[in-house]
């Protein structure tokens, strides 16, 4: 049977190889018949000669013609649809062999089908194959990626490491901009290089598009390499903020390289043009975000349309901002962050899964297109190579970065809260790809003299990160990981109570408020309530009857949750038995622990501890909130809070005396459970109405205290309606 | 909505906290109005338990973060609340239920129980506590006990583990 079983996944393997080259083949033939990114107007000429042609051969026949070709009607959708096809074939091809996208970041594998793709255009052609058109990328291709971005960021972390984000964005990219511009000026100045033709201006130029760290790259190889949430929000979020200032550098050295002579006053115009990009981009992105909220509050008689509106209005906003050149990409995050609270209430379930999946999925098909392009563009006669200024790029992004990394970070951490280890700095420093953007980017660059030599050294610098850094950023964070872990070899008890302090922690950094901005968070939840929640949810005004929904809502749920509960207790898994039988006999047969028995346990609680919320990144790129494990485990302890508390709502009564006795221990435990209590649905008090939603609402805020401060809160009694409201704000978390 | 409070909190009760705990005078106001707004009931307690303030602020006192120069200022006053010993003294009760100074297997049971999923069986969490108390015990009375507790965790950053930066 296991044998039948794999030979016929191998045969489907291989005809699914063969479907791809056949694919494979198809654009090639496309691209003979006449580039595709060109403007239309090239193929009109041919268009009308092949016309005038078959209108030839009709007269000449004159017999109905039972099967004709006509290519030239359908010619640009049925390119796009097969480049898309093609981008998403290969993407199966890569995970059918699980072994490669752990080796090999996907967007590496991308580039290279793009490159043979290239290759083959190139060499049937004989000229080169279409260049991915800047404008195709701003405007169709980065959107859905910064849209599915910025819809699913976890914003708890986000907000509290703004500032840090900020700094790294902002700063840190205008240091790496004039750092890496004024060095490569002083290498042109080598006479020896023949590179003295190239301005400082240029450089400048050059060095404000190579500088950014773009999130396409950053995303794809980050994603698998399952960093801790604090650092993935901190490269991601800078990657994806960084768009404003390098936006305005670079359009701001442009407007420098076309005037003759440069004023002050034009400096600090520059300067105060990122602010005008950067808070307007803001701004646009929140005025489509409260208009689509607002919307969504009347579509309760046409759910169908209801996730349309969500794309519209956020690609709106970015073409809104694009066409102030405001900052597109922080406008569309915006929205995106802004509207997701008040539409996810107001639009139905199956709206919400419907958004979630288109989102996934455009998002996906874009990545694969650009990274596809990247590597078909890169082939051709747009280069003009240069050792000594190429090296020099690379050499000096890499040492930029890594200074600017390592400057900042100092200043963080004297000032901020949370600390930045110095492997978390490394890995900042090492993960900063460069990608699509730079390449447009620097495509869209008037042309001058040297403007081929910036395409190169782009393109040379692009491969270099997403290949190289791609590649070898994983087994370097292992590497990191594993040298100090074996410097302290840690016993089983010292595992358990590092993991223990960790909950602990958790749970207390959460009573102690989310070290200290719970304060504008507070300022911004009231805001909230009062208003926008009158303005933008629709059932805000029928209070009652929203209780009771609620209520019935929480039943329902409920009843789901035990049934699952039976269901997860009767099936324990089979390696688990196994490894207890063995584990059991092998303690009763002798005293002392033999290795075996160790790495056993080493093993089960290395599987098996509850991962604490610091460390779980709450947001991954290819799978939806809700599909990873962590749902799973957030389920368990739920299960397992809601059997201990049956048990000790009978025995409370009498351990209540005792427990009265102690004061710090119990003081612990009882203001754990307030946030939680303070927070949850109170069915009890109709005039405490204004906190159901608040609690719905902030159920990404602080139904995370829930989770690691359970195992504390086990100990305490709580009435069952509270545990149910827990329940809804689990769910709705997830 | 939280700020408000503050005008609650009297300043003599400020520097008596501040001598105890160690905390500056704008972090405790700011514990303040956190603990205000987690006390909904609004009666000055947590729950109906009577957890004030002070107890409040005595708690998380174990947690700020061990500043330089505190190390080599008082040798002879009172352990302050945030040292190394307190901060595990703290963790050790919350292992030990009944008090007794020892954590006893049934004890670390429970704790493990809670930590781990449900697809362990109580045989495999036994032994594993019993490893535990294995590695640790040595004075052969199956049971940890502090001393036994720090020894433990002597290889471990307990100071910067245990500690969260109050924002001033």
């Amino acid at each position: 049977m296991e044998r039948k079983r794999l030979a016929s996944e191998a045969a489907a393997r291989w005809m699914l190889g063969t479907c791809l080259c056949l694919l494979l083949g198809a654009p090639v033939v496309c691209a003979l018949q006449g580039p595709l990114l060109l403007p239309p107007d090239d193929t009109g000429p041919e268009n009308a000669s092949w016309e005038s042609q078959e209108t030839h051969n009709n007269e000449s026949s004159e017999h109905t013609v039972f099967f004709s070709l006509d290519y030239q009607h359908v010619q640009v959708p049925f390119e796009i649809t097969l480049w898309i096809m093609l981008a998403s074939l290969a993407k199966i091809a890569f995970h059918l062999y699980n072994k490669l996208p752990s080796v090999v970041p996907e967007s590496c594998l991308l580039i290279f089908v793009g490159l043979i793709m290239g290759g083959i255009i190139y060499g049937l052609n004989d000229k080169s194959p279409p260049v991915m058109d800047s404008d195709i990328f701003f405007l169709y291709l980065l959107p859905p990626i910064v849209l599915d971005a910025g819809y699913f960021m976890p914003s708890r972390p986000f907000f509290e490491n703004i500032g840090t984000i900020l700094l790294y964005a902002v700063v840190g990219t205008i240091w790496n901009v004039f750092g890496i511009g004024f060095s490569l000026y002083g290498i042109c100045q080598v006479k020896s290089f023949h590179l003295q033709d190239i301005s400082l201006l240029h450089n400048l130029l050059f060095g404000s598009l190579i500088a950014a760290v773009d999130p396409v790259a950053v995303l794809s190889v980050f994603e698998e390499i399952h960093v801790n949430e604090k650092l993935h929000i901190l490269v991601f979020g800078e990657s994806l903020l960084n768009d404003a200032v390098s936006v305005v550098l670079y359009k701001l050295f442009r407007s420098f390289c076309e005037m003759s002579t440069i004023k002050t006053v034009d400096v600090f115009a520059g300067i105060g043009k990122f602010f005008v990009v950067g808070i307007g981009g803001v701004l646009v992105g929140l005025l489509f975000g409260m208009i689509a909220a607002f919307t969504t509050r009347f579509t309760k008689n046409i759910r169908v349309i209801e996730p349309l509106f969500v794309f519209l209005y956020s690609y709106l906003s970015y073409l809104t901002a694009e066409m102030f050149h405001l900052s597109g990409i922080v406008a569309i995050i915006a929205c995106a962050m802004g509207m997701k609270r008040y539409v996810e209430a107001n639009i139905s379930l199956k709206s919400h899964t419907t958004i979630k999946y288109f989102m996934k999925m455009w998002s996906s098909v874009s990545d694969t297109l650009i990274f596809i392009f990247l590597g078909v563009s890169t082939i051709g006669d747009n280069h003009e190579w240069s050792w000594s200024y190429i090296c020099f790029t690379i050499i000096f992004c890499l040492i930029w970065r890594a200074l600017g990394v390592l400057v900042l970070t100092f200043f963080v951490n004297r000032l901020h809260v949370n600390t930045v280890t110095s492997k978390d700095q490394f890995i900042i420093a090492y993960g900063g790809l460069r990608g699509a953007i730079c390449f447009s980017l620097v495509f869209l660059l008037p042309e001058f003299p040297r403007k081929k030599l910036f395409i190169a050294a782009t393109t040379v610098v692009i491969l270099f990160t997403v290949f190289v850094q791609g590649m070898t950023i994983r087994p370097l964070v292992d590497l990191l990981d594993v040298k100090r872990k074996r410097e302290s070899a840690p016993t089983v008890g010292e595992q358990i109570h590092i993991r223990f302090l960790d909950h602990l922690l958790a749970g207390i950094e959460d009573i102690s408020g989310h070290w200290g901005q719970y304060y504008w968070k507070d300022k911004l939840e009231y805001f909230n309530s009062k208003y926008l929640q009158k303005f933008l949810l629709r059932e805000y005004d029928q209070p009652k009857s929203s209780i009771v929904l609620l209520y019935e809502k929480l039943e329902r749920k409920h009843a789901i949750e035990l049934v699952e509960a039976g269901q997860l207790i009767h099936e324990p898994s089979h390696t688990s038995l196994l490894d207890s039988h063995r584990s059991t006999v092998v303690v009763k047969e002798s005293d002392s622990m033999n290795p075996d028995v160790l790495e056993n346990i080493q093993k089960i609680l290395s599987r098996n501890l509850y991962r604490i919320r610091r460390t779980v990144p709450a947001y991954n790129r290819h799978n939806l909130p809700g599909e990873s494990g962590t749902a799973e485990q957030a389920k368990e302890i739920l299960i397992l809070r809601h059997r201990s508390l049956r048990v000790h709502m009978n025995r409370s009564d009498s351990d209540h005396s005792r427990k009265e006795k102690d004061d710090s221990y119990s003081a612990h435990h009882r203001f754990e459970t307030k946030p939680k209590l303070c927070r949850s649905l109170t069915v009890r008090d109709p005039e405490k109405v204004p906190d159901l939603k608040c609690s719905r609402s902030k159920s990404m805020t602080f139904s995370s205290p829930l989770q690691p401060g359970s195992t504390e809160l086990l100990k305490e009694e709580e009435t069952e309606k509270r545990s149910l409201a827990e329940i809804e704000i689990y769910t709705k978390e997830r | 909505m939280g700020s408000r409070a503050s005008t609650l909190l009297r300043d003599e009760e400020i520097e008596e906290i501040k001598k105890e705990t160690g905390f500056s005078h704008s972090q405790i106001t700011r514990l303040y109005s956190r603990f205000t707004s987690l006390d909904k009931g609004e009666n000055g307690t947590l729950r109906e338990d009577q957890v004030n303030f002070r107890g409040f602020m005595r708690t998380l006192a174990h947690f700020r973060p061990i500043e330089d120069n505190e190390k080599s200022k008082d040798q002879n006053g009172p352990e302050p609340l945030n040292s190394r010993s307190n901060k595990l003294h703290f963790a050790f009760r919350l292992y030990d239920l009944d008090k007794d100074d020892k954590i006893s297997r049934d004890e670390l049971l429970q704790v493990l129980r809670m930590m781990v999923g449900v697809n362990i069986s109580d045989e495999q969490l036994g032994s594993i506590a019993d490893r535990t108390i294995q590695e640790a015990d040595q004075d052969g009375d199956s049971a940890i006990s502090f001393t036994e507790f720090v020894k433990v965790l002597e290889k471990v950053d307990v100071e910067q583990k245990m500690s969260i930066r109050f924002l001033h």
